[in-house]
């Protein structure tokens, strides 16, 4: 049988050619081309964006697998710890008075302080992150000589978006989906929103393998390795079509006709009760508060 | 104790706050090869117990008031370097969320009540300790610590004061920042902490040394957490939270305190006791703090108080736990095995 070297030569022929200087082996000499040193060493490849891609996508992934929200001991029920936020929101949103806010600042670092800690680094990082935003925002109005408004705006924007990221991360999705549908949002709302978490999963999950092939797969410089992602990208699209169609019809086959059979909707708890008279003594001093003004 | 804006002249301040740096460089470096991970968020509730205790005014006689520090106690449950960055950290939110200590006099502020305080402190712990063993050595440890440390703190900020007339004064003779010569100053400053402020350092320290000792044994670097099966340190920590509700809600009793420390007045009622305004102040840059003076707006004042001391122990403990989630984990293999 002759068989081929990679570089094409045929060496049936060469078995049992002259043995190289110092070549030793069981099996008898070896042959030339596979004793010379190689010096193989792959061009330097660029794909530094890979490596972030994967990391952006697996942080989503474990943000919305792992760190599902968390409930405290005291926590209201889904239903009104939603209430409460909002109205929370809603009451920094409308104040003039700076003094409202700073209680709201207080009870929001309060609450911050029990967060855990992986929660306590995300909502301190985008909360400073959106006030940052909006005082570089109102950077003109600060250099002008109006320093209150600025403040005050970003006071407002450090709470409320802590606010938010606080009521979200400590309430699982499920949760939250069960709490929505408590305040009688339409089914295509929640339907979407559900499937929505879901599919982030599901398809981020293929994009990292996805990714994870294309590095594997790139020996040497590959030039050609960012136009791939133009192929990742549009692989996720159409996986996401399949996978749209392939639930589509599997809940058409369980017998779903468009309508949504609401989930048993979470009772309130003997502490909402505590926490009702709170959001009542919040709204006393946001009225009286604003009064002063 | 706490030096405000434009009090020192700008070269004062400027030359304290340089020799601060290598002071705080080397705190983090030490803080970050000693301090485990999960002993970083004690450390915010540590500095909190002395941002609360620097609430508490005391008046005396004559009608200045003054406060604890609780840097000794911080130096003996973390050790010296993490008191130096605990203490710091409470004093750069009390200058700019609530003007308590100036801004520009950050870096005299902290050399006094950063850096030597709880060195001094905790050097003469360390010397008692070493002589006097038990719980006993401890405590008479911490009380001297404590007492000889506040007052050194306050001689190097009445001689920070003393010094300013000597150096920088107007072709009148007039001084052009604080007013008051070392003759005035120093004793001023010591009346007040080798009587009572002092004996209020040894109190605070030594009482929450003594509680924490009882409820909290795993509450410091000496201790290890892991030694606590998980239902005592829940209980412990439960201890150490109730403590610090109960001093929030005490800290009004810091308003049954009329008037200002020495030191601390405004720049009208300065003008008033000497007769003129000195130059370097007047009209000078001031930081406008968020709540001056621990007031907020049209708020009555005693829950204004409470509301700053909530703010300011929880932005302690945020700041805290976020150093610890970037600190990388330390784990000690050879511990852990045996």
């Amino acid at each position: 049988m002759t068989v081929r070297a990679p570089s094409g030569r045929d060496i049936s022929d060469e078995r049992g050619a002259a043995r190289e200087p110092g070549a030793t082996g069981a099996g008898g000499p070896l042959p030339s081309w596979l004793a010379e040193p190689e010096g193989y060493e792959p061009a330097r490849d660029r794909d530094a964006f890979i490596g972030k891609s994967m990391l952006s996508v697996a942080g989503v992934l474990t943000r919305l697998r792992v760190d599902d929200g968390r409930e405290a001991p005291f926590s209201p029920s889904p239903a009104f710890k939603l209430v409460l936020g909002l109205a929370c929101i809603l009451m920094t949103s409308l104040a003039q008075n700076f003094v409202f806010v700073l209680l709201m600042l207080a009870l929001v670092l309060v609450r911050a302080c029990a967060l855990p800690s992986s929660a306590l680094r995300r909502v301190a990082g985008v909360s400073a992150g959106a006030a940052g935003v909006s005082l570089l925002v109102m950077l003109p109005a600060i250099l002008l000589g109006q320093g209150h408004a600025p403040l005050l705006l970003g006071t407002k924007v450090l709470t409320t978006t802590a606010i938010a990221l606080e009521v979200a991360l400590t309430t699982p999705a499920h949760e939250m989906m069960r709490a929505l549908s408590t305040f009688r949002v339409s089914e295509v709302v929640t339907l979407t929103l559900g499937l929505t978490l879901k599919y982030i999963v599901v398809l981020g999950t293929v994009a990292l393998e996805m990714l994870e092939a294309l590095r594997l797969r790139s020996v040497g410089r590959n030039d050609d390795k960012r136009a791939s992602v133009g192929g990742v990208g549009g692989m996720l699209f159409l996986k996401s079509r399949e996978a749209a169609e392939d639930v589509a019809a599997a809940m058409r086959c369980r017998g779903f006709d468009g309508r949504m059979a609401a989930p048993a909707r979470g009772g309130l708890r003997a502490q909402d009760a505590a926490w009702a008279v709170g959001l009542a003594l919040l709204a006393c001093a946001f009225g009286y508060l604003q009064s002063l003004v | 104790m706490h030096i405000p804006e434009n009090y020192l002249s700008p070269s004062t301040c400027g030359v304290l706050g340089v020799a601060m740096v290598p002071v705080w460089a080397t705190a983090v470096r030490r803080v970050r090869e000693t301090m485990p991970r999960e002993k970083m968020p004690l450390l915010g509730i540590a500095a909190a117990f002395c941002f609360l205790s620097m609430m508490f005014n005391i008046p005396i006689p004559g009608g200045t008031t003054g406060h604890a520090v609780c840097g000794t106690l911080i130096a003996i449950l973390f050790g010296p370097w993490a008191a130096c960055i605990a203490v710091t950290i409470a004093l750069v939110i009390q200058a700019v969320l609530f003007g308590d200590g100036g801004v520009l006099a950050l870096g005299a502020n902290c050399f006094n009540m950063a850096f030597v305080l709880p060195m001094v402190g905790h050097a003469i712990y360390s010397l008692i300790k070493e002589r006097v063993e038990g719980e006993k050595g401890e405590l008479l440890g911490a009380a001297v610590g404590s007492y000889v440390a506040i007052n050194c703190a306050a001689l190097c900020a009445a001689v920070e004061f003393g010094i300013q007339p000597l150096l920088f004064t107007n072709a009148a003779g007039e001084a052009l920042y604080c007013p008051y010569p070392l003759a005035v100053s120093v004793p001023a400053m010591l009346v007040g902490h080798l009587t009572i402020w002092g004996a209020a350092e040894v109190v605070f320290t030594c009482g929450i040394l003594a509680f924490l000792h009882a409820v909290a044994p795993d509450f410091g670097l000496s201790s290890s957490a892991a030694t606590a099966d998980d239902k005592a340190s829940a209980r412990s920590r439960g201890a150490v939270v109730a403590l610090l509700v109960c001093l929030i809600l005490a800290t009004p009793l810091g308003l049954l305190a009329t008037g200002d420390a020495w030191g601390e007045w405004g720049v009208e009622d300065l003008a008033g006791l000497v007769g003129y305004t000195p130059a370097g102040m007047d009209g000078a840059w001031e930081w406008g703090s968020l709540m001056p003076d621990y007031a907020i707006g049209e708020l009555p004042e005693w829950f204004g108080y409470i509301l700053c001391a909530v703010i300011g122990v929880a932005l302690l403990v945020v700041i805290f736990r976020l150093a610890a989630a970037a600190m990388r984990p330390s784990v000690d293999f050879d511990r852990a095995r045996a």
